[in-house]
């Protein structure tokens, strides 16, 4: 078991240098560079020179990498090219807000997609079922941005319940900063249900059907007892693993809802860096959104090994 | 259940909002703002938002007002040699820098030299390549040698990123700024907000009249007008065109819309073919319907002009008519330049950039009856400024307003214009002498005729077809006073109260 996530750790490794290296090579090839962004629209060749020459453009790709590199190596992410500031607090600020977001959203995603995908699967056929589907489905497959523009159409502009935007602060009262995180989280919550729940009712049905719950119930147990002990616990092990994958889509999801909510989160620092070829900044960026996926996979990968000692890793043979 | 529970919130959230009302300073002015800002280093500032910031941070020597006019700021007074070739201007005594340090003629000195070195990469630095050298003879005077008699110097002070900085912290003022101006620097969280505080040592007494300002960064224009209409902000900056109708109907809010020198034009490189014949150019000026095109790219949010001076510019030659479209005009031109059945053109318009995307469109449509087919091509901002800009034969682009006349217009019509070759590589003799004589005009009138003849030439040999000025339009809630939206497209907060 540690031997395994040994490996997979050097894995990550390996995967977040690939990653530094794509990215790296990507900057390079948009068109145009910091030094155009920073000179501004028709600025003569000189400034644009000047200006890559201050910041070190002007060397080979290969020594530009290997400075920005090296500075990680040694702890430093670097300073932003654009806004001159350190990287790290940047991002970290950054993140920490995303974080809050995602999590409260992954809970959410979770605990209802779990649960609407359990009450469809045993009132399979009727109208809670056929409930939880169109509701789910009108989440997946209507596009984020809609739901957030519809989300402060509604709620803040003509209930004026919640603000339209924008992140609270702990200072001015729970409520002011809570109330900035329910848009938001619900919207990502909204379009990531769907995953959850259907895969949990259709593997939740197959598990209903199988012989060792019908052995339960000719025992006599209770339904509730037989549904949450003995059919949740088998039927969740492929919940988890799209729980991991759906990290990967709340992550490409929250740039937009924070980009429409005004949340000052990592979605809209990367995209503020990208736009603007800020390397060191869009290199933090990214290999910080990588590290988490990775680290949700294997969490994932651990918990279906806690949860299915069949395929309990590094014991295959025994 | 659920019903009951989303009362709850609501009730919940009304009483909180009751509560927390009290604890927002009375002076507080709320904003909304569209975009991130780069930097908050002055002179390095390219973005509407980062000006905003210019201008109430930090002062310049001069100040002007959009219109034309120049009018002291930190400079009290100035004079200029009879060859206008040296000027000088006297510091008011006694303005201090936030940081409680008193400005000195040297950090006037320092600041427009750093503007002058091209690793800094002002945008401003190509309308100082005429200064030979500064001099500061005494703590309050600052004396500047031209390398040509120059009109408009001291209206160059008046520039958005021509602030003057305190000499000591250039190395910090990206991302703590100090100034002299109205409003201190309190924070700045990236993708959130800036704050501002009320300096209270401004030079002018009395001023500012509020006591802080926050600045909300709210990129989707659903978002802020939203918090407009609840009352989460005060003031939404530079209004998206498009929404401008739903917000005239509430009684809450009042909309301010200014007209600017902001300009959209199509563009024609006189280096390319078949662009390099003047009457090809002047086809496609006459096909245009100016007036149509305000009301389509700008929801009528701006005034058909002939080039970048607006109409509402003392300068503004209203000898030329506006006229309506000339279709048999135009195809009569382009049969006597060699092209009777017209001709296929590309025309690239940038990606998010709306009114020159409908500016294109709208053009396309326009163009059709005299017999150019227009195919648009979309192109990324990256590519279309490395790629497109002074290299394709025809494109959709713009600029926004200059405070001075002549860097409105010499840097984009004059054969040596750091821009021309960079926008349509247009030569025309006349115009350049009539640009460089305007520099070295003497009077007012002098200066206004010559601009009038240079509106006339160009409409006779136009570069590219400027079609409009877009309006600068600001909406505000009824209890902000004293606001007015400025041409240069800045907040000027000064006299501004919130009730």
């Amino acid at each position: 078991m540690v031997l395994y996530v040994i490996k997979r750790l050097v894995g990550i490794v390996a995967i977040l240098v690939v990653m530094s290296v794509l990215v790296f090579a990507i900057t390079q090839v948009m068109p145009g560079n910091v030094a155009h962004i920073l000179a501004g629209q028709f600025a003569d060749d000189a400034t644009i020179k000047a200006i890559e020459h201050k910041l070190g453009l002007d060397a080979p790709a290969y020594v530009q990498y290997w400075r920005w590199a090296s500075g990680v190596l040694s702890g430093n992410l670097g300073n932003s090219l654009i806004m001159e500031r350190p990287v790290g607090p940047l991002i970290w600020d950054a993140f920490m807000s995303s974080a809050l977001l995602a999590a409260i959203a992954f809970v959410m995603v979770a605990v209802f997609g779990i649960v609407l995908g359990v009450l469809a699967a045993v009132r399979q056929n009727r109208f809670t079922d056929h409930a939880v589907s169109v509701f789910s489905y009108i989440g997946v497959s209507v596009p984020e941005f809609f739901w957030a523009i519809v989300a402060i159409i509604v709620f803040a502009r003509y209930l004026d319940w919640l603000p339209s935007g924008g992140a609270g602060n702990l200072s001015h009262g729970v409520w002011s900063w809570a109330s900035h995180l329910i848009l938001p989280s619900l919207t990502l919550t909204f379009t990531l249900i769907a995953h959850v729940s259907r895969l949990t009712r259709s593997s939740m049905i197959e598990t209903l059907r199988s012989n060792y719950v019908r052995n339960a119930r000719a025992k006599g147990l209770p339904e509730g007892v037989i549904i949450r002990r003995h059919a949740l616990r088998n039927a969740l092990l492929p919940t988890i693993t799209v729980l991991a994958i759906d990290v990967g889509w709340l992550l490409g999801n929250i740039v937009v809802v924070e980009a429409v909510f005004s949340y000052p989160g990592i979605g809209r620092l990367l995209l503020f860096a990208i736009e603007r070829h800020d390397l060191p900044l869009i290199q933090a960026g990214i290999l910080l959104i990588a590290a988490v996926y990775c680290f949700a996979n294997l969490i994932a990968d651990l918990l279906y090994a806690y949860f299915n000692p069949k395929i309990r890793y590094g014991h295959a043979e025994s | 259940m659920k019903k009951r529970f989303i009362g709850a919130l609501g009730a919940a959230a009304i009483s909180l909002t009751a509560l927390m009302a009290p604890a927002m300073a009375a002076g507080t002015l709320r904003v909304a703002i569209p975009s991130n800002l780069n930097t908050l280093d002055a002179a390095k500032t390219k973005l509407g938002e980062e000006y905003i910031m210019n201008f109430l941070i930090f002062s310049g020597l001069t100040e002007v007002d959009g219109k034309g006019g120049v009018k002291p700021d930190l400079a009290e007074s100035w004079s200029k040699s009879d060859d206008q070739k040296t000027w000088t201007f006297k510091l008011r005594p006694g303005v201090k820098f936030h940081d409680g340090r008193e400005l000195e003629a040297a950090d006037v000195k320092a600041s427009i030299e750093r503007i002058k070195d091209k690793a800094t990469g002002s945008p401003a630095r190509v309308n100082f390549d005429i200064v030979d050298s500064i001099e500061t003879p005494d703590k309050e005077t600052v004396v500047f040698k031209l390398k040509i008699p120059y009109s408009g110097f001291a209206e160059l002070f008046g520039d958005r990123q021509v602030r003057i900085l305190p000499r000591d912290k250039f190395d910090t003022i990206a991302t703590h700024p100090i100034g002299t101006g109205p409003f201190m620097f309190k924070s700045f969280t990236p993708g959130d907000r800036v704050e501002l505080v009320k300096n209270p040592d401004y030079y002018v007494k009395g001023e500012p009249k509020l006591d802080a300002v926050t600045f909300r960064i709210m990129p989707e224009s659903a978002a802020e007008i939203a918090a407009l209409e609840t009352g989460d902000v005060d003031l939404v900056w530079s209004l998206p065109l498009e929404s401008i109708d739903q917000m005239k109907d509430n009684p809450d809010i009042v909309v301010d819309s200014t007209p600017t020198s902001t300009w959209d034009g199509l563009i024609m490189n006189s280096a390319k073919k078949p662009f390099d014949d003047a009457r090809v150019r002047k086809a496609v000026l006459m096909a245009l319907d100016k007036k149509a095109l305000v009301e389509v790219a700008l929801y009528g949010q701006g005034t058909p002009t002939h080039t970048m001076i607006p109409p509402s510019h003392p300068y503004y030659n209203s000898d030329i008519p506006i006229g309506a479209p000339d279709v048999e005009g135009a195809k009569k031109l382009l049969a006597e330049a060699g092209y009777p059945d017209g001709f296929e053109a590309t025309l690239y318009v940038p990606v998010g950039r709306p009114t020159r995307e409908r500016l294109g469109i709208a053009a396309k449509e326009m163009l059709a009856p005299v017999g150019i087919k227009v195919d648009i091509q979309r192109v990324p901002w990256d590519k279309f400024v490395k790629e497109i800009e002074g290299k394709a034969a025809f494109y959709a682009d713009g600029f926004f307003s200059r405070p001075t006349i002549d860097t409105s217009i010499y840097p984009f019509y004059h054969s040596t214009g750091s821009w021309n070759t960079q926008l349509w590589n247009y030569k025309n003799p006349e115009i350049d002498k009539v640009l460089d004589d305007a520099r070295a005009a003497k009077t007012e009138d002098e200066r206004a005729a010559l601009y009038k003849k240079f509106q006339a030439l160009a409409e006779d040999n136009p570069a590219g077809a400027i079609p409009y000025v877009l309006n600068h339009v600001n909406a505000y809630r009824k209890n902000v006073k004293g606001f007015h939206s400025s041409p240069m497209m800045w907040l000027d907060l000064r006299e501004t109260t919130v009730e």
